[in-house]
């Protein structure tokens, strides 16, 4: 069964997965959402996503983020948490079934690298997701 | 409890969609991204198959299990070689097949273009 794709949505929209994307080039947008559907119509343990959907580790266990490159070979970054639980753990969550939450969005110039404050604060978000019930979702 | 509404993301896509330049780009990234994961869920699938446990499959092209446990659960971009030498195992092979015949031309190639003036 296929998996639903939101997206959390923040007290500062201006950080959100869904701001991301509206300042992405089209082509990686269209790359990013292209892994997303891959992944949420053949969800994990498959395999999926052509190898632009990676499990992450160290502090950003638990998550999973999806590659692009675009111009210039600057990198853009869709951080993604799998959400899924048994029936009624999921309905607390306002969930009607498993899903992909698209948490967050960064890009950086090739051969540069995040800072930990840049993660510190997706994992914030994301723990700020996964404390919410309903979740917070984009609707 | 209320159940969310979860068809924002397929929505915001439809909307997308409709700009005819965003559509190549997604279809051509959607190809290409279903072809791997055709390609490793094809050698998955040939490996259930033949009995061999991802530990086996390991041993047998000399890898660690846990870069075989990676490689069939999208934990990692998959590299060919890997690719190949699994399918090799599992007594099959990778082929690249056309999607339309190859366009051969048939205007003469000029002698300029050749170099030869």
């Amino acid at each position: 069964m296929a998996w639903a794709i939101v997206y959390y949505d923040p007290d500062d929209r201006s950080t959100s997965a869904l701001a991301f994307l509206d300042t992405c080039p089209m082509k990686v947008e269209a790359n990013l959402l292209a892994v997303l559907d891959a992944v949420a119509a053949a969800p994990p343990p498959a395999f999926s996503g052509g190898g632009k959907w990676e499990a992450m580790h160290g502090q950003m266990g638990g998550f999973y983020e999806i590659r692009a490159t675009g111009p210039n070979r600057e990198q853009f970054r869709l951080f993604c948490i799998l959400d899924n639980a048994e029936d009624t753990e999921l309905a607390q969550r306002g969930l009607p079934g498993p899903a992909i939450a698209v948490i967050a969005g960064m890009r950086k110039p090739w051969k540069t690298a995040f800072t930990e404050l840049d993660y510190a604060h997706v994992r914030e978000m994301g723990s700020a997701y996964g404390d919410s019930r309903p979740r917070r979702i984009v609707v | 409890m209320t159940t969310l509404d979860t068809t924002y993301h397929q929505r915001r896509l439809d909307e997308r969609l409709r700009d005819p330049e965003f559509r190549r780009e997604y279809d051509a990234a959607r190809r290409q991204v279903d072809q791997v994961d055709a390609v490793v869920q094809a050698l998955d699938r040939l490996r259930v198959d033949t009995g061999l446990s991802k530990a086996e499959l390991a041993r047998r092209i000399g890898k660690n299990p846990a870069a075989v446990r990676r490689l069939f659960s999208a934990a990692a971009n998959p590299e060919l070689a890997t690719v190949a030498a699994i399918a090799s195992v599992l007594d099959a092979e990778i082929k690249i097949v056309p999607n339309e015949p190859a366009r051969v031309s048939t205007r003469p190639r000029s002698r300029r273009a050749d170099g030869v003036a």
